[in-house]
């Protein structure tokens, strides 16, 4: 019982991040706030990639995972910038969709950029008591690749 | 090892914790000879930045001694005694090619927090909470350091451990704060706060060609060190009206840049302060800025504010007429330290800017609870708090 509640708080962290995103509030989270949830499901989702578009033009291994459902669009970027790399879901997609492909567009950049994706575990700490409000931060953090205004 | 985490608002402890591992190709992992405490740090500390977990391992600004190399890195042995910039930067994104560091678009593997409260992520940060990162920091006996071809330094052999420190985030934090805010040889800068990071604007301004520099704090034996050690001259602001000292004191004009290092839980006396406090404890705003407020209304026209203090989110009753119609240039930067460490490390070899006297309480790891309590109530004249783990 006390494990399902951990998982419930939890999750509750990455809902909440996830439902910052589309606070309605000046300054606060202003991903398509104005946007209904298909029409902001539809919307293309990019990372600008600082290389010359030939560099993608084989799919990075973390979007060409998705497959067919994504289509994508490699557009030089304006000026020194680099390379638009842009991705969405051909059909209907959900919010779990839509995070893996944020997730998947960031390590995309990452590969090309850097040669490799940022690792972070295992990382030294102390004693992590098992609290509500530490199982949300954890929640939110574990959510936090797949969340965010991209 | 052990290592200083944070255990809960105003909580600290030091216990034994596993040692760093190298994740990626181009870590390296550091013996950690000195690490400081930050002025910054207390707002993680007092709960201000809601990203901490407990055992979180703390710490940013240090230096140390390279003792395992991941197989991507270049240009850094076993046995290197480097200083390391605080923030993380990847070195190859559009941003960090620009030597826009804190700004680098693959060091925060957590940017869903951020995107959401500043529209874009910015770089991570060595021990500074979940939201910069989650990276363990380095008040501890090891510390990772990622991408270290990019952000960590050899010292030369004639800068001693105590001033090649702080070139690892206070110096260069103020070098980031003179440059971005445009100081030019002339001017007149006015810097509010006398904690080494505005002691360090103060003599990095001088070091540019500034021709008057004003330092404003309450403390006096921080105010005396801004006199001795940078050459500036000092404002109390408990005992005299800072903007009508400046005006004086400028011909009229006011400061030419005026650069604002105290951060979000800036103190002030009277109404003003009372009021921010008030609202920031309800959460009506998230920081009090009191010395931007002043900076921005002391500024000259046409002048240049820089916020080098600590920000999270929302402030209130911000003089937005005075930046507008002033003509303000109104600018912050968290620090770009790959940019200015080696310039830093030059000036410290050469003796034109010494740190020594910042670390006024040298101490072993096991002590720092004790030491971040003196830091905080800034008892015994602590300016900063290092450990030597």
């Amino acid at each position: 019982m006390i494990g399902r509640a951990a998982g419930l708080t939890s999750n509750a962290g990455a809902a909440l991040l996830g439902r910052l995103q589309h606070v309605r509030l000046p300054g606060v989270g202003t991903a398509s706030a104005k946007d209904d949830p298909a029409t902001a499901a539809r919307r293309w989702r990019a990372v600008t990639v600082l290389a010359e578009p030939d560099r993608l033009a084989d799919l990075p291994s973390p979007l060409a995972a998705l497959g067919d459902r994504v289509e994508t669009r490699v557009t030089p970027a304006p000026g020194d910038k680099g390379t638009e790399l842009a991705a969405r879901f051909r059909g209907p997609a959900t919010d779990d969709d839509i995070g893996r492909l944020r997730q998947a567009l960031r390590e995309a950049k990452q590969l090309v950029e850097v040669g490799e994706v940022l690792r972070m575990d295992p990382r030294p700490h102390g004693e992590r008591p098992d609290t509500p409000g530490g199982r949300l931060l954890d929640g939110a953090v574990a959510a936090s690749r797949r969340e965010g205004l991209l | 090892m052990r290592a200083l985490t944070w255990t809960g608002v105003n909580r600290l402890s030091v216990e034994d914790v596993p040692e760093p591992q190298l994740l990626n190709d181009h870590d390296v992992i550091l013996r950690v000879t000195r690490t400081t405490t930050c002025g910054s740090d207390l707002h993680l500390l007092s709960g201000y930045i809601p990203f901490m977990r407990a055992g979180d391992v703390i710490g940013h600004e240090f230096m140390g001694e390279v003792v395992e190399v991941g197989s991507g890195v270049r240009h850094r042995r076993v046995g290197d005694r480097v200083v390391v910039a605080s923030f993380v930067s990847c070195g190859n994104c559009w941003y960090c090619r620009h030597e826009l560091y804190s700004l680098c678009d693959n060091s925060n593997p957590n940017p869903g927090i951020t995107e959401g409260l500043w529209g874009q992520s910015i770089g991570g940060c060595v021990g500074y909470s979940h939201a910069v990162g989650g990276y363990a920091g380095s008040h501890a006996e090891y510390v990772r350091v990622p991408f270290a071809d990019v952000g960590s330094f050899v010292v030369p052999d004639g800068v001693p451990d105590d001033r090649a420190l702080f070139a690892s985030d206070a110096a260069s934090t103020a070098f980031t704060g003179v440059d971005l805010g445009g100081v030019q040889p002339g001017d007149t800068v006015a810097v509010w706060g006398a904690g080494a990071v505005g002691q360090m604007v103060a003599r990095i301004s001088a070091l540019v060609g500034a021709e008057r520099v004003f330092v404003v704090d309450r403390l006096p034996e921080r105010l005396e060190q801004a006199r001795t050690h940078a050459g500036a001259e000092t404002i109390d602001y408990s005992t005299t009206d800072v903007a009508a000292e400046l005006r004086e004191r400028t011909g009229g004009r006011g400061p030419d840049v005026c650069i604002e290092a105290v951060g979000m839980e800036a103190h002030s006396p009277g109404p003003q302060g009372v009021y921010d406090q008030v609202k920031q404890q309800l959460r009506l705003q998230t920081d009090r800025p009191t010395a931007v407020r002043e900076a921005v209304m002391a500024c000259r026209k046409s002048g240049s504010v820089f916020t080098l203090g600590v920000f999270a989110a929302m402030v209130d009753k911000f003089p937005l007429g005075a930046v507008m119609n002033k003509g303000l240039t109104l600018r912050g930067a968290q620090v770009h330290g790959p940019r200015y460490i080696p310039r830093l490390l030059e000036w410290m070899e050469r003796g034109e800017l010494v740190t020594e006297h910042l670390a006024t309480h040298v101490m072993p790891l096991e002590d720092a609870p004790r030491g971040y309590e003196l830091f905080k109530e800034k008892q015994d004249g602590c300016v900063r708090a290092v450990f030597v783990p």
